[in-house]
């Protein structure tokens, strides 16, 4: 059971109602003490791990938090929006040589011995050798974080999903297991999953995937999707559980549970909420 | 046309969107990838991995040699597309163009002419339009809900440019232009569909982080009467994604459109709705993608911009974001540089 799970992003790459709300929302968790301030109330609402994109912030305000709270850090990686604005200043060399540049010497050693394995993927530009290197240098650089679980960032999953490029998810799944930790798919896409992976998707112990009772973001479709999270509950997590905010956080968590899924996503904007409305105790009991 | 089979794509240019473009193709349940064009032949093994497998061929030429594409997806540098339609349209193929359609109106004008002679389904890349939540607002003003429109506000922001920049899409001979031509341009074209021909601009543009226009501030009067202002940068802070929003005001109502949502305000019911405020969620609206490609940047109107494509194919009419639609986004392009460069306002013809 994962019950409740904070999600953490970038505050810059998410949607806002105005370009005044982005503004005062991306300048107050440019602030590790607020980024640590909304893991403790979603904590308060029953969250006990953190999927998370990083940036400097977020890692500094998740190895304070973790210093107190006994709390699951599950690494979304790489952060493809930064290394998709560095692959444009700066070059694929240059993109990879700055990540390089923030591991320690003997992360750099490993990091440069399995480059060294890869040559021939490095040169032909192999989706999967590529994107591991990348994964792996910016998990390296997670040091001082108990990361438990291991994700794709959805923007890469979703273009391997697309091509039905299973290779790249079972490196995923290899370089979990290599960390001995477990691995998981971020997904809008779940159907699609099953059908790239097939038996394999048992190797990803959670799906994080959109389930609310709107179907909003559900592809293909609500009922396809629901009679998939019904054949193996246990493996999923529902993520844009409030459909955009239109839903409450207590109905839309009930059909959640209803539905027996291993738990639930909870943006700042919910956690928030029913922090401040002290609606809901525990969201997720 | 009641044809079945699925309509045989190929996508000139292997760059970011050609590739986004070749899964969407092969995803699609009606239609099938035939080949790649890129002068770079050694991204085949790029494109394989990924599971782009689809041969690829150095040139037009190659691939209409080897296959039988009967629509082409144009994802080549902006500088390119005239020459690469030219040799396309010399096969007559239906046609998809990347934004923005070209580098100057000159020849975003002859592509349209182009196509129109050769009698062909065309459509260009203005994706953010075929979102939900922007179709359901071209809708409501269609049905008359605000009255007569009068005028609008608009932004498009997002923090891309911080310094000199590297590459064709940073070029101005290469890409036309600047944040205006390859971000704004997604609004403008949204603007364009919903009051009409542009008539006139008075802009003003800056270059203060790259050599191109980093910036830009334009007053537009839409043949409609529909006046509105826009503000543009690529070099705000707070934006990994386009952020944008458009406030429309008429006699009879305004409407505020953003990312996933309408913020509608009515002097008197129309259109469904109550005198009042009212709010349109993307979650209110129907579903209709299968897949979605690009969950933060796009979403599912990558899928309905394909699929309404490929409808537009098969029955042999214009998408509503074909060339012709798509040259009125080029005309604001260019009165807003040509206003910009002489300071002074300039009427579209």
């Amino acid at each position: 059971m994962s019950g409740l799970v904070l999600e953490l992003r970038p505050p810059e790459s998410q949607h806002y109602v105005s370009w005044r709300e982005r503004l005062e929302t991306v300048a107050r968790y440019s602030d590790p003490d607020e980024v640590h301030a909304l893991c403790e109330k979603a904590y308060s609402l029953g969250a006990r791990a953190v999927l998370t994109v990083f940036d400097h912030t977020i890692r500094e305000a998740l190895a304070a938090y973790q210093r107190w709270r006994d709390i699951e850090v599950w690494a979304v990686v790489p952060n493809m929006f930064a290394f998709i604005r560095d692959l444009t200043d700066r070059g694929l060399v240059g993109a990879a040589r700055a990540r390089f540049m923030r591991l320690t010497p003997s992360q750099m050693m490993r990091t440069g011995f399995r480059a060294m394995l890869d040559l021939g993927g490095i040169r032909r530009q192999d989706l999967a050798v590529g994107t591991m290197l990348v994964c792996e240098m910016e998990f390296a650089a997670l040091r001082g974080l108990r990361v438990t679980r291991l994700f794709l960032h959805p923007q890469v999953t979703e273009i391997a999903l697309a091509g039905g490029a299973a290779d790249v998810f079972m490196a995923v799944a290899a370089m979990a297991e290599r960390l001995g930790i477990g691995a998981g798919l971020v997904t809008h896409n779940p159907l699609r999953a099953v059908e790239v992976l097939g038996s394999d998707l048992r190797r990803f112990a959670r799906v994080v995937t959109p389930c609310n009772s709107k179907g909003y973001k559900m592809f293909p479709n609500r009922d396809l999707c629901e009679t998939l999270f019904r054949s193996d509950p246990a493996r999923f997590i529902a993520a844009e559980v409030t459909a955009g905010g239109t839903l409450e956080p207590e109905a839309a968590l009930a059909h959640t549970r209803a539905l027996g899924l291993a738990g639930a996503m909870l943006d700042f904007r919910t956690a928030e909420a029913a922090f401040r409305g002290r609606t809901i105790p525990r969201l997720w009991p | 046309m009641s044809d079945s089979r699925p309509l045989r794509a190929a996508v000139i240019g292997a760059g970011r969107m050609g590739m986004i473009h070749g899964h969407l193709l092969s995803i699609y349940p009606e239609t099938e990838v035939v080949g790649f064009v890129d002068l770079n032949t050694r991204l085949s093994d790029h494109l394989a991995s990924q599971g782009l497998r689809a041969p690829l061929y150095p040139t037009v030429e190659a691939l209409f040699s080897a296959a039988t594409p009967a629509a082409v997806f144009v994802c080549t540098p902006t500088h390119t597309h005239l020459p690469v339609i030219r040799e396309c349209l010399a096969r007559r193929v239906h046609l998809f163009v990347e934004k923005p359609l070209a580098t100057t109106r000159t020849d975003a004008e002859a592509i349209l002419r182009l196509a129109t002679e050769a009698q062909v389904v065309h459509a260009a890349g203005y994706v953010y339009a075929h979102l939900p939540i922007v179709q359901a607002a071209h809708d409501l003003l269609k049905r008359g809900a605000l009255g007569d429109l009068l005028r609008f506000t608009a932004h498009a922001y997002v923090s891309e440019v911080f310094g000199p920049k590297r590459g064709w899409f940073f070029q101005r001979e290469q890409a036309g232009g600047g944040v205006v031509a390859n971000m704004a341009s997604h609004l403008l074209f949204i603007l364009g569909w919903f009051f009409g021909p542009i008539r006139r601009a008075i802009a003003s543009t800056r270059s203060h982080a790259s050599t191109i226009d980093d910036s830009a501030q334009a007053l537009l009067t839409f043949a409609s009467g529909v006046t509105g202002l826009l503000d543009t940068s690529w070099s705000m802070p707070g934006a990994q994604m386009l952020d944008y929003g458009l406030t429309i005001e008429g006699r009879q109502g305004t409407l505020v459109l953003c990312r996933d949502r309408i913020l509608l305000h009515l002097l008197s019911p129309a259109g469904g709705y109550d005198a009042g405020w009212s709010q349109i969620h993307a979650s209110d609206l129907p579903a209709d993608t299968a897949f979605d490609v690009s969950p933060h940047i796009g979403g599912e109107a990558f899928y309905r911009q394909l699929h309404s494509f490929v409808e537009a194919c098969r029955t042999g009419t214009l998408p509503f974001c074909s060339l012709e639609e798509a040259c009125n986004t080029q005309r604001m392009i260019d009165a807003i540089y040509t206003s910009a460069a002489s300071g002074a306002p300039v009427e579209v013809a």
